[in-house]
């Protein structure tokens, strides 16, 4: 690797050997690195040192050393927000991600016609704005009206409190987080099947094996890294969720935080009651939570490999 | 004979599956649209999946008059054009840097770089706040503009695609004697048209659609975004005479155009979610 770097980087300057072919790509690379400086690294140290301190961003800052993070941990708010973020991840993994699975295969099968229009329609909720889309679930629940009631209703069942009721709202929450995300994994697991050699599926077909053998013998092993990507996506996103809950829940994250996540929580603490060392503190306990996962999702991408 | 009727049989299933999963995901959209034309008290009319009995368009003549809708709409529209501007040109720049030079601290430089990208910006949202007020920022455009120019996915999208861009190119055009701003000016940004309209889409998507960084640094009701103050049509109400239909016809204005966009611009759109995905 390292031979063929410095066999590259003499072809490189024996195309022209001037000072500003050394220069040039620092030049090119510098906004980022500024911009990054400014708006992201100094935000982070700025986070780091106000989590030690208490400020209401008038009165002077007072320094407090853990008493922040102490008290984070024994919150139960932030407890009940902690675990309802866990479970939109849960339900992400376990309930999005093997529905986009499945329907990635669906889309791929050769004998489905008019396979574009069909995918076109899956893809749609990935473009669609957010608050727009919470704003038409809000009816959709709506407890005497909604859409999700009216089979309900007409079968002369009791109709479900969606957005009132402690546990039916986070299920109301992760309908819409499957809604919106299903597409969204089924055009990376779309992207992964392509890769599939044919070959495999003939021989297996030959060898007299089952759709079902076919799709767990060939389909998942060969995608497991897609799925260990997508899964990292899907947990690094579920932890930022905040649109849905907001709009749905009309920013309270009720009935009695049952629906509160984490960032919630965090823009409740730091930007509603401007407790900016209290929020400064919860950022840097979902920093470390994310650093953990990035650097999984780092090895995936192989950046800590020598080889590219 | 049985195997045959079963395959049919198979065939018609997938069909059904497929068909009825598509119809149900577009259903809330359908909706949308359907109970921006309708009255309040049609909108909750069961049941919810029939046509406005009479297609008004009141909904959206109250919505253009008597909100600040159309200010909302222009706002989004330039911070989200401003910020793909410079996103285009700062990260075709640096992926061209990334692709194609070598020089000291390349690696260590790249992998700070990638690294960013798994870092949400929800996690110094507060102290990024902090800073906005500092820099008085609060209630600027250039909060939605200046920190957003450069994101290191963009710049990690350009690379890749710059990288499948021939060298020999470059380095006949320097033997020429043209200068390193005009090889990536005149070769390498008419070769990577492809990847640049990628860039744009997705970097002109999440502009328009974000949402907690302008509810957080944007007041006042002509300089907030089509999502805040859509969400404030909401919140603003008294809970019994929310405008439902005036809602439903502004979430019809921000999302139909962005469906049709996406629908032209497709493949463009999923190359550049699957370049991450499928790696290099």
């Amino acid at each position: 690797m390292v031979q063929a770097a410095m066999t590259r980087g003499r072809e490189a300057r024996a195309g022209g050997g001037f000072q500003q072919h050394k220069l040039a790509p620092y030049a090119f690379i510098s906004p980022f690195y500024v911009l990054f400086a400014f708006f992201f690294l100094a935000p982070s140290v700025i986070a780091l040192v106000l989590s030690l301190f208490r400020w209401d961003g008038i009165n002077d800052p007072r320094f407090v050393l853990g008493r922040n993070y102490g008290r984070l941990l024994s919150d139960k708010v932030f407890a009940q927000a902690a675990t309802n973020t866990a479970v939109y991840a849960i339900a992400s993994l376990f309930i999005v991600i093997p529905l986009a699975l499945v329907l990635a295969v669906l889309l791929n099968a050769k004998s489905l016609r008019f396979s574009n229009v069909w995918r076109a329609m899956y893809f749609t909720p990935v473009v669609t704005s957010t608050v727009a889309i919470s704003l038409v679930f809000q009816i959709l629940y709506n407890q005497d009206t909604g859409l999700l009631n009216a089979p309900l209703i007409y079968l002369g069942l009791e109709p479900i409190y969606w957005l009132g009721d402690r546990s039916w709202v986070k299920v109301a929450i992760i309908i819409l987080i499957a809604w919106r995300s299903t597409g969204l994994l089924t055009i990376y697991f779309l992207a992964g099947l392509q890769s599939i050699p044919e070959e495999l599926y003939e021989a297996a077909s030959i060898d007299g094996a089952s759709m079902l053998q076919k799709f767990f013998r060939i389909t998942i092993p060969m995608l497991r890294p897609i799925i260990l990507f997508v899964s990292i996506i899907v947990l690094l996103s579920s932890i930022q969720i905040f649109d849905e809950i907001h709009i749905l829940t009309n920013g309270s994250g009720g009935p009695a935080n049952a629906s509160m996540s984490v960032v919630q929580y965090l823009y409740e603490r730091g930007y509603t009651r401007l407790r900016l060392g209290f929020a400064s503190a919860v950022g840097t306990v979902l920093f470390a939570t994310v650093f953990i996962l990035s650097l999984l999702q780092l090895q995936w991408y192989g950046v800590f490999r020598k080889e590219d | 004979m049985g195997e045959r009727f079963g395959q049919r049989l198979g065939v018609i299933a997938l069909h059904v599956v497929v068909i009825s999963g598509a119809l149900l995901t577009v259903a809330p959209i359908v909706f949308m649209i359907y109970s921006s034309f309708k009255t309040t008290t049609e909108i909750f009319t069961l049941p919810p999946w029939l046509p406005p009995a009479e297609w008004s368009f009141k909904n959206y003549e109250t919505l253009l008059t008597g909100w600040a809708y159309p200010y909302w709409y222009i706002n989004s529209i330039i911070y989200a054009a401003v910020v793909t501007i410079f996103v285009l040109f700062f990260c075709s720049l640096a992926g061209f840097a990334f692709a194609k030079y070598y020089f000291r601290g390349k690696n260590l430089l790249f992998i700070m770089l990638i690294g960013s990208t798994m870092i949400p910006f929800q996690l110094i949202l507060i102290p990024l706040f902090i800073l906005m007020s500092r820099i008085d920022w609060v209630n600027h455009p250039a909060s939605m503009i200046v920190p957003w120019m450069a994101p290191a996915f963009g710049i990690f999208l350009m690379r890749q695609y710059i990288q499948a861009v021939p060298s020999e190119l470059m380095e006949s055009a320097r033997i020429d004697g043209a200068s390193e701003f005009r090889i990536y000016a005149q070769i390498i940004v008419p070769l990577v048209r492809p990847g640049l309209t990628t860039l744009a889409i997705l970097t002109f998507l999440g502009s328009w659609n974000s949402f907690i960084w302008p509810l957080m640094v944007l007041r006042g009701n002509r300089v907030i975004t089509l999502p805040v103050g859509i969400a404030t049509m909401r919140s603003q109400a008294t809970a019994s005479q929310i405008p439902y239909g005036e809602m439903m016809a502004a979430a019809t204005l921000v999302s139909v155009p962005v469906i049709l966009l996406f629908l032209m611009l497709q493949r463009y759109f999923i190359s550049g979610l699957t370049i991450g995905a499928v790696k290099g």
